[in-house]
């Protein structure tokens, strides 16, 4: 039988992907497929699941309302629409700005000395094995009425005597933002170094050859070849975004339900396992959608990490 | 990197956790160390003996509590007197620890439900009857704080600590102070609010503002509040329910809605902090212990209950932990032996709430098939803006 | 080389980056010797060594002096034993879910079998899905399988299979395997096997050439996919909660359910101490490539 698995390639290649499927198949797509069947279903007084085939949590969620204003019988009610819309908004613009400021990082970390790139790297890294949370209560320490900023912004402004109101950063949109961005930076630095390191320096050199000033080189050279990095950031930035909500919760004040918030509660405060059940598959499934034609456009990202 | 630097690197990080876990090994109490006479814990406690002592065939506890609501004293003498090592996971929410024990799978002891959970998990079977004959502790109660709507005869829980949920303001910044929910309303205090990230809590208030009790099922009532607290939503500057004193002593805001706990404790940090209960009555809440249907070590839950809530081990609740204890017996020793921790105690309204208001207030219960709807309000005032 | 990589806007940018990554870091570090307890504001440094005084909730004097919560910390038996459990959980995740996950990246990267397309799709769930889902999902799972197997097999009282330390390994690496199969398979893509093809050519067979050819290329990918598990694991909080038993609590549990409830700066001195692990670590793995070179 050994022998069997030596030769048969296809046998060879089953036997490799059999612990993963194990895994994958037990762990994971069993919970799936019940957390399909109880999205069909409806809502127990207590909580529980009554196991039914009913579209209405899905109707739910698209809008389909039979409270209307304006007594008709049915209308359109754009709540969730408006949650799913505002998680998608945040990832996106999380997403943008980390690109923005991962790239220049990324590349003076490629173009460094080969020896100090992997310290270089790991300074990267150590701020990822400090507690997320912790992290944004930091943050928090930082942005507040009385934080750190504007206690700097002050002495500042008194030395320069100028008047000063500490600025209002906690608790609002922007707070979020930032806060979002600097916990996904470490995971798009990575993959665009890992696609700027792999660039051979003779392409640049040709470049130079051929006339091409700077600009011309990034944009020609550059920017293309490490696109599989972005794409691969990308999608380790804006997927876990889309679910993230300490953050909204922490610097936002928790005054804003995100997509993560809404099927959190489902699960916890509104005790109603189906209509969190249906919200999280909407939530997939958009999720693999984007990432499909994301990954269709700009290419697989070859190059992940490293 | 090179093959023997990643060994290197593996080593260091064994080296780490090596070390890690060195570390705990000198922590351990010592279960065996200290005579038969008198055991002593790592804080130099001289602890009590169990009145009376029961037996127990039991190696281990497993608790599932509500996180840093036991002091350690109490805990190490459990273990230094009993000789039995005590598990504790913690949650930081009652719907976390409903949603794990009614998944199944889990082997706790104890655990410490919130009123308006109880009578849920009892209608879903989670719960175990006590079994009175063996807990002896049950004279240590505060009548006021037995025989409650949410367990009627203490048939699953008895009382652990209790309080209210009412208004809070920083008098130095707050001219004209709010006295009543409805109060909270007026435009001076808008962008200065915090209140709890709590549905039932929060809405539970609005409902009381239009004379509506706070456990209603009926959606024109709710919708009524769902329109009211939409106006108050824009004033509010956050919401929280983990650590609303941290806002007030920061200055982020200047009054809300807050529970005892962390109205003592702001007050600790700025004696301008005023805690005043509402006119249309407070929320009354209280933790309990209940024991869960499968529990392993029934001898050591009982032995934990009979010991740990002794009045001259309980009074550290009273040191350790600002909310109002209905333990009787702890607040006699308390008296006698902590003379300044009873007074500050009893003087303060804020733990020792008046009992007027008291009668006045109001308790939360679990609502059944009508709490989507507060949900459903609770995302419609956070989601639709 | 590109004679124009030392551009100063590239330069400033980097050094704004990092000062951006490592602002709250520098905060975080600072307020771990913060003498407020509520640790809301910094008010000062604990200056005197002494008995222990405590003054309108803000420590005056300790047996530690300024690093009073770094003693308090070595005393909470709570939180060595959640470390301790994070990082064994943690370490054997690591090691599994990357022997598995190399595997898989090989398997789908080179070879042709009936489920291949099965495989390569449900390597996607674990990253898309919310975690709480799979938390309870995993939970009930696993509950129900007790309960079945409880029974068949007689058990009672303390030999009853329950949640524990062993559920939430076993969820851990479920939800690491994808990405360091993506990553290996990343590494696997530009692979030449030339390499490969000349060691088989000189006669070594397909284990040997595993072993000293390919697996040493792809080191470096390896590498990155159990770095980036071992980053995932030490952070979980959803799914280790749903998924863990008495006494295996980790620090990410014990952290958020304190920093719900008493924030002290306990909580920051132990940010601090993990982070001076790590960075002598890496400044000795530093010192240690220098002087190969």
């Amino acid at each position: 039988m050994l022998r069997r698995l030596r030769e048969d390639k296809s046998i060879q290649g089953t036997f490799l992907i059999t612990p993963t499927l194990v895994f994958m198949v037990g762990l994971l797509i069993i919970p799936l497929i019940l957390t399909t069947i109880v999205s069909f279903g409806h809502r127990s007084a207590d909580g529980g699941v009554i196991y039914a085939f009913s579209f209405d949590n899905y109707l739910r969620l698209i809008g389909y309302s039979t409270q209307c204003d304006n007594g008709a019988s049915v209308c359109f009610d754009p709540l969730y629409a408006q949650i799913m819309w505002r998680s998608f908004s945040l990832a996106f613009n999380t997403t943008v700005l980390v690109i923005l400021l991962a790239y220049p990082l990324a590349y003076f970390i490629a173009r460094a000395h080969p020896i100090r790139r992997n310290t270089f790297l790991f300074l990267v890294l150590i701020p990822l094995w400090t507690n997320f949370v912790i992290r944004v209560y930091a943050w928090m320490m930082l942005l507040r009425k009385e934080g750190v900023i504007n206690i700097v912004f002050g002495w500042i402004a008194g030395m320069l005597h100028i008047p000063f109101t500490p600025l209002e950063m906690l608790y609002t949109p922007g707070a979020v933002l930032v806060g979002m961005v600097y916990e996904f930076l470490p995971f798009m630095i990575l993959p665009i170094y890992t696609s700027l390191e792999k660039i051979d320096n003779s392409l640049y050199e040709a470049a130079a050859d051929l006339g091409a000033n700077p600009f011309r080189t990034f944009l020609r050279v550059t920017l293309p070849l490490s696109m599989p990095g972005v794409v691969a950031g990308t999608i380790l930035v804006f997927i876990p975004v889309m679910g993230t909500f300490i953050v909204s919760d922490l610097l936002g004040g928790r005054q804003v339900i995100l997509v993560g918030n809404l099927i959190q509660r489902q699960f916890l405060d509104a005790r109603d396992p189906t209509f969190g059940s249906a919200a999280s598959l909407i939530l997939m499934v958009l999720t693999l959608i984007v990432t499909y034609f994301y990954t269709r456009k700009f290419g697989f990202g070859e190059e992940i990490v490293v | 990197m090179k093959k023997s630097v990643v060994w290197k690197l593996l080593a260091l990080m064994a080296l780490a956790s090596m070390l890690v876990t060195a570390c705990s090994g000198g922590a351990k109490p010592a279960a065996t160390e200290a005579p038969a006479s008198k055991k002593v814990t790592s804080t130099g406690y001289e602890c009590p003996e169990p009145n009376p002592r029961v037996q127990v065939t039991s190696k281990e506890l497993n608790l599932f509590v509500w996180t840093e609501y036991i002091p350690p004293d109490v805990q190490e003498c459990f273990e230094l007197v009993y000789g039995i090592k005590v598990n504790r996971d913690e949650y930081s929410a009652n719907e976390e620890m409903y949603a794990k024990l009614s998944a199944g799978g889990t082997s706790y002891d104890l655990v410490q439900p919130t009123d308006y959970i109880v009578s849920l998990m009892v209608r879903q079977g989670l719960l175990q009857k006590l079994d009175k004959s063996k807990l002896t502790v049950m004279g240590n109660f505060d009548p006021n704080y037995l025989n409650l709507s949410f367990d009627p005869g203490n048939e699953y829980t008895i009382p652990y600590q209790a309080g209210t949920d009412a208004i809070v303001y920083n008098a130095d910044k707050v001219k004209d102070p709010p006295k009543s929910w409805s109060d909270l309303w007026k435009p001076e205090y808008a962008g200065k609010m915090v209140f709890l990230d709590d549905s039932r809590a929060t809405i539970g208030m609005v409902l009381l503002t239009l004379g509506y009790d706070v456990n209603t099922k009926d959606p024109a009532q709710l919708d009524q509040a769902k329109a009211k607290l939409k106006e108050l939503v824009p004033g509010i500057k956050l919401f929280d329910s983990d650590s609303p004193k941290t806002a007030l002593i920061a200055g982020d805001v200047d009054l809300g809605m807050t529970w005892t706990g962390e109205a003592f404790l702001a007050q600790q940090e700025n004696p301008a902090i005023t805690y005043v209960y509402p006119t249309e009555g407070a929320i009354l809440w209280q933790d309990n212990y209940a024991i869960p249907k499968d529990a392993p070590h029934l001898d050591a839950a009982y032995a934990w209950l009979n010991y740990t809530m002794q009045g001259d081990l309980f009074w550290m609740m009273l040191r350790d932990f600002p909310y109002t204890n209905p333990n009787k017996a702890a607040l006699d020793f308390a008296k006698t032996n902590h003379k300044d921790l009873y007074d500050a105690y009893m003087n303060s309204p804020i733990t020792n709430t008046p009992a007027e208001d008291i009668k006045n207030g109001h308790r939360i219960d679990d609502v059944g098939d009508a709490l989507p709807l507060y949900d459903q309000i609770w995302t419609e005032i956070k989601g639709g803006q | 080389m590109n004679p124009h990589r030392r551009s100063p806007f590239i330069l400033i940018a980097t050094i704004l980056v990092y000062f951006f990554l490592y602002a709250p870091i520098f905060v975080l570090v600072i307020y771990s010797f913060n003498s407020s307890r509520a640790n809301v504001q910094f008010d000062g440094f604990i200056s005197s060594y002494g008995d222990l005084q405590i003054v309108n909730g803000d420590v005056t004097q300790s047996p530690c002096g300024p690093f009073h919560w770094f003693c308090e910390l070595s005393k909470n038996r709570e939180v060595i034993n959640a470390a301790k459990n994070t990082l064994t959980i943690a370490f054997t995740a690591t090691i599994i879910s990357t022997i598995v996950g190399t595997m898989a990246a090989l398997a789908l990267q080179r070879y042709d079998f009936k489920l291949k397309a099965f495989s390569q799709v449900s390597l996607y769930i674990p990253i898309v899905i919310p975690e709480i889902v799979m938390g309870i999902g995993i939970l009930t799972l696993f509950s129900q399988l007790f309960s079945l197997l409880n029974n068949w097999l007689n058990l009672a009282g303390d030999a009853r299979m329950t949640m524990g330390l062993f559920t939430v390994i076993l969820s851990h690496i479920a939800f690491m395997i994808p990405f360091v199969t993506l990553v290996v398979q990343a590494r696997l893509q530009g692979f030449d096997k030339s390499y490969e093809e000349a060691a088989m050519d000189l006669g070594a067979n397909e284990w040997t050439t595993f072993q000293r050819v390919t697996f040493p290329m792809i080191l470096p990918g390896v590498l990155s996919g159990a770095l980036l598990a071992f980053t995932l694991s030490l952070d979980d909080f959803v799914i280790t909660f749903f998924t863990n038993g008495p006494g295996s609590t980790t620090l990410p549990i014990y952290v958020y359910g304190l920093l719900r409830r008493i924030i002290t700066p306990q909580v920051n001195a132990l940010s601090t101490v993990w982070i001076s692990i790590v960075f002598i670590a890496v400044l000795l793995l530093q010192w240690i490539q220098s002087r190969e070179k």
